[in-house]
């Protein structure tokens, strides 16, 4: 017994730290405590430890929402939704990608609180908490961005996205590669293969530097620990030359001021020049920057370093990636290919670092690394914006006010039924009690994932519903023959397989990917197995002196 | 007290559940297909006159829209519901994107290798051709003051076909919203569009959870019971009682949406409850079978009601909010829950009772 109330105690700290110490999974966490206590109060005999159970469960409950508090859609929070059209059908491993780029974007845009879920093989649909319309804008904007790719050989534009031929970038399957690790190839159409062939035409092994999204009309203010970052190179003049080589453009140059305290006579060139910076740094002469009339494109402190890499031939040092400025990649061209003759087909492709699993993974990446760039993004379908909906906030608060009151409504309203039925105090309170219980576990468990308007209905729905396990013991209880253990075994019986058959008919909705009910799904599935294992046992042991 | 109702000729108890499931066959044809399901869009506003919706739904089908405008008050203010459904051009566009995207990936494909062989130039020409067919169609069902010819980069006209589908829901909206805008006034929209592809991709879904849903209980029923003649009550029962939800939906006019197919998914499991309780009682137990039968029901009218009482809140909140998922769900689970009555006291008692009463004699002989 002794043994039984410690385990029990364990168990409660134990949940109640992985809900403090991982929000995101709180809900699972929940449920699996529902799962695990339920199954305990089965297996242990004795009303005290049943009802230990049962107040265990709810002790988590009302914890996790007094720590994390509970999320509502933007039906009850107010907010905009905007639906993302994809131009093409996708896979749901395509699908999953797509939700997972369009979350970083969002994120990358400081929008925390933003969902992302995908409806059907062709929509995305975006929830931000807001209305205000210049904001959705910008989010807008910042969804429907499609990058633009451009390669540059010795400061000459050779190879733009617009050139290469739609579906034909390909990831090289390995027996077709030729000595190397990975490879991505590409055709392109008649007037990029003439243009590249005069570009590169005499500069065999002259890297080409990849850009995506390189910034117009820039210049990139940092300090030199800043640029320098982890790299253990020592030659400053050749690492100071590699970055002027790569930000060389004719007639497009991205500047380079190196920071030393003093901004000097560096001025913007445009009233549109942005002065590129990293976030750190920014904080400091952001304010002075702007007062010159740059515009700022804050980076990330990580992101304002070049990579650089020493080179066993003549080039020296070389930049192979640099993220402030959009490059990506800097592979060299292949003599093969600088003769002048326009070539239509190409491929990128190179070794890979490592050995083993390792080392596939690592051509694998190199290979979504060069396929992404070329597609001008990381979206791998093209996407347009829908029509948005807009709930304004009042308005949800409304709605959430009167569903929480329909919420208690129904409570008192089951009460009243039950007491008509019954008319027997002693019944009455422990199913008020109980339902009460569900209704905060319900409540806790969907909130920590998102109540959205199917989710309330199925929780207020669940009151009505859970309350049938209840009746089943109570009915099976007052009967006159027969003893209070079989009694029990029987009302047990048809509640286990009531359960089920209800958990059972539901299941599939859940897996169908129809997000619009499967909150309404999760409430009547969890509400079911409330019944079953918390309910049902806790539930038996007040009652357990009814039918004698 | 109610006196047992399966004391005496319980078969004439049939009459209900069988006169009811014939009604709802009847009405099922009706059945009305909600947005999720048919495709369309839904414009709401929050309406700050007093516009006619009835007149706004005249003037929207003499434009040559198949709308249905809705006008709803309550404290949270005036709010118009106008849904239109998809128009023959909007499918039109739908398919001939996807067309498009296919022949799109065959050009380029033939681009390249034309360029590096003569030989295919001619097929390149053609398919290009058809492509560019596809394109101007698009361009006119927009209007979009373009041809395909303009764009001889794939990339450029790939970009240009896609604004112009957009352009045409953009365009749909616009001309809805140019009546809309000559009777009522606004503070705020907001417009849900289910497109076609989106439509059809709800159908396969829905279908394919019936199926599956259909597939365990059949399962899960026969494996509790094992015995042929009650699991198909339970099952017949559960039928039914969907049979009768969807003729209440034609009957009142609700339409068939997610949120009311959810309540009809519930509904069945629901349904199995009660079915199983009475089977469970008749079957697995001693004593008079009428008087278990009568036992079990008083047990299921308190689920019943208990279950109705809370849906009832629901529905009460769904008129005071207006909010469609609620009154979908709500008003979809209280029919299927008075159909659940009949069906399962008026069918599925019967049926296992004259089972019960007649396996008895044949054992007792």
């Amino acid at each position: 017994m002794i043994d039984a109330k410690k385990i029990l105690a364990a168990l409660v700290l134990l949940f109640a730290a992985v809900i403090y110490f991982y929000p995101v999974f709180a809900g699972l966490f929940l449920m699996l405590a529902l799962i695990i206590f339920g199954g305990l109060s089965h297996f242990w005999h004795g009303k005290e430890l049943k009802m230990m159970c049962l107040g265990a469960i709810i002790f988590l409950a009302l914890f996790n929402v007094g720590l994390h508090g509970m999320k509502f859609g933007i039906d009850f929070s107010g907010g905009t939704r905007i639906p993302v059209i994809l131009e093409s059908p996708a896979s749901s491993t395509l699908m999953d990608e797509m939700v997972n780029t369009i979350k970083k974007r969002a994120s990358a845009f400081g929008l925390t609180e933003v969902k992302v879920r995908a409806v059907g093989e062709t929509q995305i649909n975006v929830e931000v908490p807001s209305s205000d319309p210049e904001f959705i804008k910008s989010v807008e904007d910042v969804l429907a961005r499609q990058g633009v790719y451009i390669g540059i050989v010795d400061g000459k534009e050779s190879m733009r996205g617009d050139y290469i031929l739609p579906g034909t970038i390909y990831r090289v399957p390995p027996q077709a590669l030729r000595g190397e690790d990975w490879g991505v190839s590409f055709s392109v159409n008649r007037e990029g293969a003439e243009h590249f062939a005069e570009a590169v035409k005499g500069k065999a092994n002259y890297p080409i530097y990849m850009f995506l999204d390189r910034p117009n009309d820039a210049v990139v203010v940092a300090t030199w620990e800043e640029l320098k970052g982890e790299s253990t190179l020592v030659d400053e003049t050749g690492m100071k030359n590699a970055m002027a080589e790569c930000l060389r453009l004719d007639g497009n140059e991205i500047g380079l001021h190196l920071y030393n305290g003093d901004l000097g006579n560096l001025t913007p060139k445009t009233n549109r020049t942005k002065a590129v910076i990293s976030k750190t740094l920014s904080e400091q002469i952001g304010g002075q920057l702007e007062a010159k009339g740059f515009q700022l494109q804050i980076v990330e402190d990580s992101d304002i370093a070049p990579k650089f890499l020493m080179s066993n031939d003549v080039q020296g040092i070389l930049i192979e990636e640099w993220k402030a400025v959009g490059l990506l990649s800097s592979p060299r061209l292949s003599p093969s290919i600088t003769t002048g003759i326009p070539n239509y087909g190409y491929q990128i492709g190179g070794m890979a670092e490592g050995t083993g699993t390792q080392k596939t993974q690592n051509a694998y990446n190199n290979e979504r690394k060069i396929e992404s760039i070329l597609k001008g993004g990381a979206l791998p379908i093209q996407i347009s914006i829908g029509s948005k909906t807009i709930i304004p906030a009042p308005l949800g608060e409304e709605f959430l006010k009167l569903s929480i009151l329909g919420l208690g409504l129904s409570l008192v309203a089951i009460s009243l039924l039950v007491s008509l039925r019954y008319r027997k105090v002693s019944i009455l309170f422990p199913i008020i009690a109980i339902s009460v219980s569900e209704m905060i576990i319900l409540l806790s468990v969907i909130g920590s994932f998102t109540i959205d308007l199917a989710g309330m209905a199925g929780i207020i729905a669940a009151i009505g519903v859970g309350v049938d396990s209840q009746i089943v013991i109570t009915d099976e209880l007052l009967k006159k023959e027969g003893t209070k253990d079989e009694k029990l075994a029987k009302a047990f019986e048809i509640v286990t397989t009531t359960v089920t058959v209800a958990v059972f008919a539901m299941v599939p909705l859940l897996f169908s990917g129809m997000v619009e009910i499967i909150g309404f799904a999760i409430s009547t599935i969890l509400g079911a197995l409330l019944g079953l294992l918390i309910s049902r046992p806790a539930y038996a042991a007040i009652i357990e002196g009814v039918g004698d | 007290m109610i006196s047992n109702i399966y004391k005496g000729e319980y078969r004439l108890l049939l009459i209900f559940p069988l006169i009811l499931i014939i009604a709802s066959l009847y009405l099922l044809p009706t059945l009305k297909m909600g947005m999720d399901f048919r495709g369309g869009t839904l414009i709401t506003l929050q309406v700050s006159n007093q516009p006619d919706a009835a007149a706004v739904q005249n003037d929207l089908m003499a434009a040559g829209f198949d709308a249905n405008v809705k006008l709803y008050e309550s404290e949270l203010g005036r709010k118009m519901e106008i849904e239109v459904s998809q128009t023959e051009q909007m499918y039109e566009a739908d398919a001939l994107k996807a067309e498009f995207n296919t022949q799109l990936e065959k050009v380029a494909q033939l681009e390249a290798e034309a360029n590096q062989n003569a030989s295919r130039e001619e097929e390149y020409e053609a398919e290009r051709d058809k492509l560019d067919e596809m394109a101007d169609r698009m361009f006119e069902l927009s209007g979009s003051n373009t041809e395909a010819e303009l764009y001889p980069n794939l990339n450029g006209l790939k970009t240009a076909f896609n604004e112009a589908y957009m352009k045409m829901s953009d365009l749909q909206m616009g001309q809805v919203m140019e009546v809309v805008d000559q009777s009522v006034q606004y503070t705020s929209k907001s417009a849900v569009t289910v497109s076609p592809a989106l439509s059809k991709h709800f159908i396969e879904q829905a279908f394919n959870v019936v199926l599956y849903s259909a597939i365990l209980s059949t399962i899960l029923v026969f494996f509790f019971f094992r015995t042929l003649v009650p699991s198909l009550a339970v099952l017949t029962g559960a039928a039914s009682d969907v049979i009768i939800a969807l003729g209440a939906m034609c009957y009142f006019g609700i339409p068939l949406t997610l949120p009311s197919f959810a309540a009809l998914l519930m509904l069945v499991g629901f349904s199995l409850d009660t079915d199983v309780l009475l089977t469970t009682r008749l079957v697995k137990r001693r004593g008079d079978p009428r008087e278990n039968a009568f036992d079990a029901m008083k047990t299921g009218m308190t689920m019943s009601f208990s279950a109705m009482v809370a849906f009832l809140v629901l529905f009460g909140v769904s008129m005071i909010t207006h909010i469609t998922v609620y009154y979908e769900i709500s008003a979809v689970a209280l029919a299927g829950l008075v159909g659940d009555v009949f069906a399962t006291w008026g069918l599925n008692a019967v049926m296992v009772l004259w089972w019960k009463e007649h396996e008895t004699k044949r054992v007792s002989r």
